[in-house]
């Protein structure tokens, strides 16, 4: 018992800035969202026109969540629940991971396990540790909706949800990290289920059965596969239920259960999962830093491929599936516009503008990932093994720069192919279908912000790269493309490259902050460039 | 002889803390060159700077007539280097990490040659290359960085705290590559160790560093001569008086049995005759190890169990010494 104590208290030490500006961001995000919807749909028949629009169209469902009735509180959850149910998840498998695979993958378990701890005594307090954090993001939520005006009782039950389909992804997330071996590819897998019940709901609700006023609906059985879904079900501040809440918790309970089981009977460090045995020669392409920094990324590269080319398929399907539904009210438009937070002026070029952007964050993504691997080349001490062979230090910098400015141009290059291929498939003729390529070209400036800008922080003040990194893709995505639905001044909201991005409208497209952001990647990129010729590369 | 690699008066600074302070080193070409010290004595950053990847603070570095770091894409194609704590991508195999590594280094042009070279050294230091990077253990990492070092010529090979990571026979291995280097290709070594015997056995001529400055240095005779071979037989029934009384004698002492006593190393033969005469046995002649260079320059001052546990290691050779007098 002392052991598992000790463990807790590491674990609690290791993740405490972590962990209070996960559950500080969840619960900030909760009081500026309820903040926002009061201040923009003040009244309640405003909500309820708008929700009657809502339900009326897929894709805000898809984005939004499951419409319980035009009062504030559930207007609310309907807005924002799903998204901070998401956030919780993602907080949950990373933390799973963190403290299991990835302490397996450093050596580190072997250490601990060799002492009175034994095997048990990491789990139970990863478990433990995750429980409480749990029990913290609940509170955060429902304190963030009180502070923002709304009932106590709905409010908890929200946090409540929230902090429950949290608790199930810690389970996810443990039993992910049974299956590989690294902690890279659990953490990839695990966030990928993540979006994966995101999505499910998504599709549960886009597809759901609508009151005839339009005001309220009853999720399709997509939803019901996924645990986000079931938070959903409590219909918080108009029903109150917590019985939906007992499948997330059985859910974890369920994936514990099923780690502990597999743990009795593997070695510590062994996975489901083995690699496969390599090859004893090297393919003959594998000769530079180019071809490194390619096969070190290509599995990243693909996976992100793969979601912008999910990303494009979605965007077609449902803009072909709105058409029949259209509307050419421009006052209908222009509350859309403000809902998915998009230019256009069809339904489907305002879908492909809404969803191109969130394409874009993940060609940022990749993109900040090229540079957070030289990094991480720098720390393993790899990168001296290059860099004390004929490779200069501007060669290798380059090389991973240039790899990560040709993913970028790949993940929109898919997007745009997925939504060509679905808008084309549906019979779409609009304009809309020619106009995915360009839409696809105009993410392209601020993602390439995000390769150029961490690659400054390379440089310059290397250990500060990765969270530097993340960090900043973040407030840019909080700032940029959520900003005005939590109601940031128009200011802030310009400090992300995300709100610069070149719009295409039947006017045509304004390039101007475009070639500014162009610009400034590459003055950011010549810096680093010149700068790492005078830098050592070690793993200080 | 040509100089292949010349500092003077380096200085390497972290903040405050002094890495090098003044360091002076000089290597010839052709020759294992024992770079010695302690942990923390500043080996490893004196073989950054000479690979440009690190840049002095002040103090020139010359490494085969080029400026490391202004000309490290240069220098590197005529240097191999195996760092002292090797680590290679988890998800390459080990077989890839060589071949890469090779390839970059632009030497290996002859494929074929290249491919029966890397063959030859997979099998004689018992490597398995077909596993995942993540998969190996230390050693096993370094005979990575080993065999993309050896696969290929260079003109010097830079090797930190190499056999750290290696067991007795796969250092046994290494020893008669590393001699086949200098021997057959003229190339010249640089093995920086705190282990005296590897470098003992190996070296032609030897550095002792010391808190960022080159204390010691110079061929194995010229330091031997600083030191005293010890001399140790059975104390059944042998009357040590006259030994004692010999000037090239000291510290006669008799324990466990055991008659010893330190002779000046280039006066050994002077004592001979009265050991003859005196009809000693199981007599041991231990030639002076590095390892009492190391304690004068490390032990601040000379600790005896220490040198206890030295006696047993020395005894080791010394019966080698006795074996090759007899012969």
């Amino acid at each position: 018992m002392e052991a598992l104590w000790i463990l807790y208290r590491q674990r609690l030490r290791r993740d405490r800035w972590q962990l209070a500006s996960w559950v500080l961001s969840i619960g900030v995000l909760a009081l500026f969202a309820v903040a926002a919807i009061a201040k923009s749909f003040g009244d309640e028949a405003a909500r309820a026109e708008i929700l009657r629009l809502a339900t009326a169209t897929p894709a805000i469902l898809l984005l939004r969540g499951l419409a319980r009735g035009p009062e504030l509180g559930s207007f609310t959850f309907f807005e924002i629940f799903a998204f901070l149910a998401l956030l919780a998840a993602f907080m949950n498998t990373f933390m799973a991971v963190r403290h299991t695979r990835a302490e397996e993958e450093a050596g580190r378990a072997d250490l601990v396990s060799a002492t009175a701890a034994g095997r048990w005594a990491p789990l139970a307090a990863t478990v433990l540790h995750g429980i409480a954090a749990n029990i913290l993001v609940a509170i955060a939520t429902a304190l963030g909706f009180v502070g923002g005006g709304l009932d106590p009782a709905g409010s908890v039950v929200a946090g409540l949800a929230t902090g429950a389909v949290g608790f199930a992804f810690l389970g996810v997330g443990l039993l992910t990290a049974e299956f590989f071996s690294t902690s890279r590819s659990a953490n990839g897998a695990s966030s990928a289920l993540a979006m994966v019940a995101y999505l499910l709901r998504g599709f549960g609700d886009a597809t759901g059965e609508v009151s005839a006023d339009g005001m309220t609906m009853t999720a399709a059985w997509p939803s019901w596969l996924s645990p986000i879904g079931w938070g959903q079900q409590t219909f918080a501040y108009t029903g109150n239920r917590l019985w939906p809440l007992l499948l997330p918790l059985a859910l974890g309970v369920a994936c514990t259960a099923a780690v502990a089981a597999v743990m009795a009977r593997r070695d510590v460090g062994a996975s489901i999962l083995t690699g496969r045995a390599g090859r004893a020669d090297a393919p003959s392409t594998l000769r530079g830093a180019f071809t490194l920094a390619l096969r070190l990324q290509q599995g990243a590269i693909v996976g992100w491929c793969v979601g912008g080319l999910a990303t494009g398929v979605l965007t077609g399907s449902l803009g072909s599936a709105i058409q029949s539904a259209i509307t050419d009210n421009p006052q209908v438009t222009a509350v859309l516009r403000s809902m998915i937070e998009a230019q256009g002026t069809s339904m489907t070029q305002l879908l492909v503008a809404a969803l191109f952007e969130v394409a874009g964050v993940l060609a940022a993504a990749c993109g900040l990932q090229a540079v957070l691997r030289l990094r991480q080349e720098e720390a393993a001490g790899t990168a001296e093994q290059v860099l004390s062979r004929p490779v200069g230090r501007v060669r290798w910098l380059g090389s991973f720069l240039g790899l990560g400015a040709a993913s970028v141009v790949l993940v929109m290059a898919f997007t745009a192919l997925g939504a060509w291929l679905s808008l084309v498939a549906s019979g779409d003729t609009s304009s809309a279908v020619g106009e995915v390529w360009l839409t696809a070209v105009n993410q392209l400036p601020a993602a390439l912000i995000y390769l150029a800008l961490p690659a400054a922080v390379f440089v310059i003040w290397p250990r500060a790269t990765i969270p530097a990194g993340w960090a900043l893709l973040g407030l840019g995505v909080v700032v940029g493309i959520y900003g005005s639905m939590l109601g940031f001044d128009q200011t802030v909201r310009d400090l992300s490259p995300f709100t610069h991005s070149p719009v295409t409208t039947a006017a045509g497209t304004d390039w101007g902050d475009g070639f500014w952001m162009l610009g400034i990647a590459a003055a950011l990129t010549l810096l680093a460039l010149l700068a790492v010729r005078r830098r050592e590369v070690g793993s200080a | 002889m040509d100089t292949v690699i010349q500092t003077v008066d380096l200085h390497k600074n972290f903040g405050r803390v002094k890495a090098l302070d003044g360091l002076d080193l000089e290597v010839h070409a052709g020759e294992i060159h024992g770079f010695l010290g302690p942990n923390g004595a500043g080996k490893t950053t004196t073989l950054r700077i000479l690979l440009g990847l690190a840049r002095a603070s002040s103090g020139t570095a010359t490494v085969l007539g080029l400026h490391p770091w202004a000309d490290a894409v240069a220098l590197h194609r005529r240097v191999a280097n195996v760092p002292g704590d090797v680590s290679i991508w988890p998800n390459l195999s080990g077989g890839e990490a060589i071949d890469l590594l090779s390839r970059l280094s632009g030497r290996a042009e002859d494929r074929e040659g290249y491919k029966r070279r890397k063959k030859q050294l997979c099998e004689i230091f018992d490597f398995d290359p077909s596993k995942k990077g993540r998969a190996y253990s230390k050693g096993n990492r370094q005979k990575v960085a080993l065999i993309a070092a050896l696969a290929t010529d260079a003109e010097l090979y830079l090797l930190d705290e190499l056999t750290s990571g290696l067991d007795p026979l796969m250092e046994a291995v290494f020893m008669r590559e590393a001699r086949r280097l200098v021997q057959e290709n003229g190339a010249t070594v640089l093995l920086s160790s705190h282990i005296l015997s590897e470098v003992e056995h190996l070296a032609d001529r030897v550095s002792i560093i010391r808190s960022g400055r080159i204390v010691d240095g110079g061929t194995l005779e010229t330091l031997r001569h600083l030191t005293r071979t010890e001399v140790s037989f059975s104390a059944d029934s042998v009357e040590t008086h006259a030994l004692a009384a010999l000037t090239q004698v000291h510290d006669l002492v008799v324990a466990d049995g055991r008659v010893k006593f330190g002779a000046d190393s280039d006066r050994v033969h002077e004592v001979l005759p009265l050991l003859g005469t005196l009809g000693v046995k199981d007599l041991l002649v231990a030639p002076p190890s590095l390892e009492e260079l190391f304690l004068r320059h490390y032990g601040d001052q000379v600790i005896e169990p220490v040198q206890e546990a030295h006696d047993g290691a020395r005894r080791h050779r010394g019966h080698r010494a006795a074996a090759g007098a007899g012969a």
